[in-house]
């Protein structure tokens, strides 16, 4: 499993829409949101709505492009005649995937501070570890259930933007939702990529209270619900009916 | 070849896909040691077969038993598409490959295996970039990672040039004289002759002859196993 994860962890830095979803876009949006909006107080949101959305845009948008391409290649199916547990590979893919979002955030919790002053206390840093852990497991099983349910790459597209762009146009991530309409404040609070985003607020003022809990049980539930639904759904190969459980033999 | 241990069993095979049988009552028998063709048009079944004696799909009737449990571990697989990483180099592939038989070979054995499939040169290029015939053969390079008892080749040699064509026809040979049992297809009928010790013949989902190259030719009368194919699937 090491050796899977370190390969893979070693490839994302050559994949094309990992570097430019995971890496260029976060840091670009950093940076040129933080000059072009200079208020008080904005850049605590602006770091936590882009450590969300590279969240929401690596493992949830790069991932349905490599699990259809795993699938349509075989890859899966060669899996599973071999010993090496399906699970056990999704796993390390997850888990190289994550790793590669933690280094990220780091780097984007220090360009916050280093360029727009963002102090973040030991607490915050904490919270903020955990919410990014949880997130990046979760936003990794939405990956799979939209590369689980797209046959070719124009579906996997449609897909996953169909689920991911909603959830971040009806979030708090990078503006209030204050004056927004009724549906869409209860449209937000059903979807997991706000509580997220509420998770990285509260983490980035160091506070456990104010609701942090309640994102972070939320967070947690969604992610159960999701990773059932991307077992659930997972398929070994294109011709395999879409909602097959993620066994061997 | 009556003597040989037989490796695996497969009996009454049925897979629907809705209401159309693409396997419709297989019984066969893979022995150690022999090198099976299975042939047949497209669309015949011949691959959906493969995939239920490999285990990778279930019969909606029927069963498949292996001689051993172990054997299981001991299978190479190369599919009809090439199961490679995109992004990722031919040497890492291997390595991916080997992990999934919980393997950590070093670079040093997996480029010497590289090698044996003529991919030598392309070791550090992706495997995205390489032609079809060297993703072929990476594939099989792949498969075979875990020095496999019985390897399942599906159309080994399509899209191949000749000089490729003959190196994996040669490596087959070499496997089988190290005693590793070989299961392909192909629709290469010279291929099939020089390589097969026997040959199941599938059409529409059923086995509709069975027999060792002589044998089948002597049955039904025909010069080559061109002509036998085509006798069998006309009308």
């Amino acid at each position: 499993m090491t050796t899977v994860f370190r390969t893979l962890l070693t490839g994302q830095f050559r994949d094309a829409h990992t570097l430019f979803w995971t890496i260029l876009l976060p840091f670009a949006l950093l940076i040129g949101l933080g000059l072009w909006l200079d208020k008080p107080g904005y850049a605590e949101r602006l770091l936590t709505g882009v450590l969300a959305m590279n969240i929401l845009f690596g493992p949830g948008m790069v991932t349905p492009f490599q699990v259809m391409t795993l699938r349509n290649r075989g890859v899966f199916k060669l899996l599973r005649a071999a010993s090496l547990p399906t699970s056990a590979f999704i796993t390390a893919s997850a888990c190289a995937r994550a790793a590669l979002s933690l280094a990220v955030s780091a780097c984007l919790v220090a360009a916050g501070s280093l360029f727009f002053g963002v102090r973040l206390t030991l607490p915050g840093l904490a919270l903020m570890l955990l919410a990014l852990l949880i997130g990046s497991l979760l936003f990794t099983a939405v990956g799979f259930i939209s590369g689980n349910l797209a046959r070719n790459e124009s579906d996997t597209s449609m897909i996953s933007n169909l689920i991911c762009l909603p959830m971040l146009l009806a979030s708090e991530a990078f503006y209030s939702l204050e004056h927004a309409p009724q549906w869409i404040k209860v449209f937000s609070r059903l979807h997991p990529f706000s509580h997220f985003v509420d998770l990285l607020s509260a983490a980035a003022r160091g506070s456990w209270q104010n609701g942090a809990w309640t994102s972070l049980a939320a967070l947690v539930a969604f992610t159960l619900i999701c990773l059932a639904i991307a077992a659930a759904t997972f398929r070994w190969d294109n011709e395999n009916a879409r909602f097959r459980i993620l066994a061997k033999d | 070849m009556a003597n040989r241990q037989v490796l695996i069993r497969a009996q009454s095979l049925v897979k629907r896909y809705g209401r159309r049988a693409v396997v419709d009552g297989v019984s066969l028998a893979v022995n150690a040691g022999e090198v099976l063709a299975v042939i047949g048009p497209n669309g015949a079944g011949k691959s959906t077969t493969l995939d239920l004696i490999l285990r990778l799909r279930r019969p909606d009737e029927g069963a498949v038993d292996y001689a051993e449990p172990e054997l299981r571990r001991r299978i190479g697989v190369q599919l009809q598409t090439t199961p490679v990483f995109p992004g990722y180099t031919a040497l890492e592939n291997m390595r991916l490959a080997a992990a999934f038989h919980r393997l950590r070979p070093g670079d040093g054995e997996l480029l010497r295996r590289l090698a044996a499939c003529g991919l030598a040169e392309a070791a550090k290029t992706d495997a995205a970039r390489l032609s079809g015939g060297q993703q072929k053969r990476l594939a099989i390079a792949m498969a075979l990672v875990h020095d496999p008892k019985l390897l399942f080749l599906d159309e080994p040699t399509a899209a191949l040039d000749p000089r490729a064509r003959r190196e994996v026809r040669e490596l087959i040979g070499s496997l089988t004289k190290g005693g590793t049992s070989v299961v392909f297809t192909s629709h290469e009928m010279e291929e099939v002759h020089r390589l097969a010790d026997r040959i199941v013949f599938i059409s529409a989902g059923r086995i509709l002859a069975e027999g060792t190259p002589a044998s089948l030719l002597e049955a039904h009368n025909a010069p080559d196993l061109e002509q036998l194919y085509l006798r069998l699937t006309a009308g």
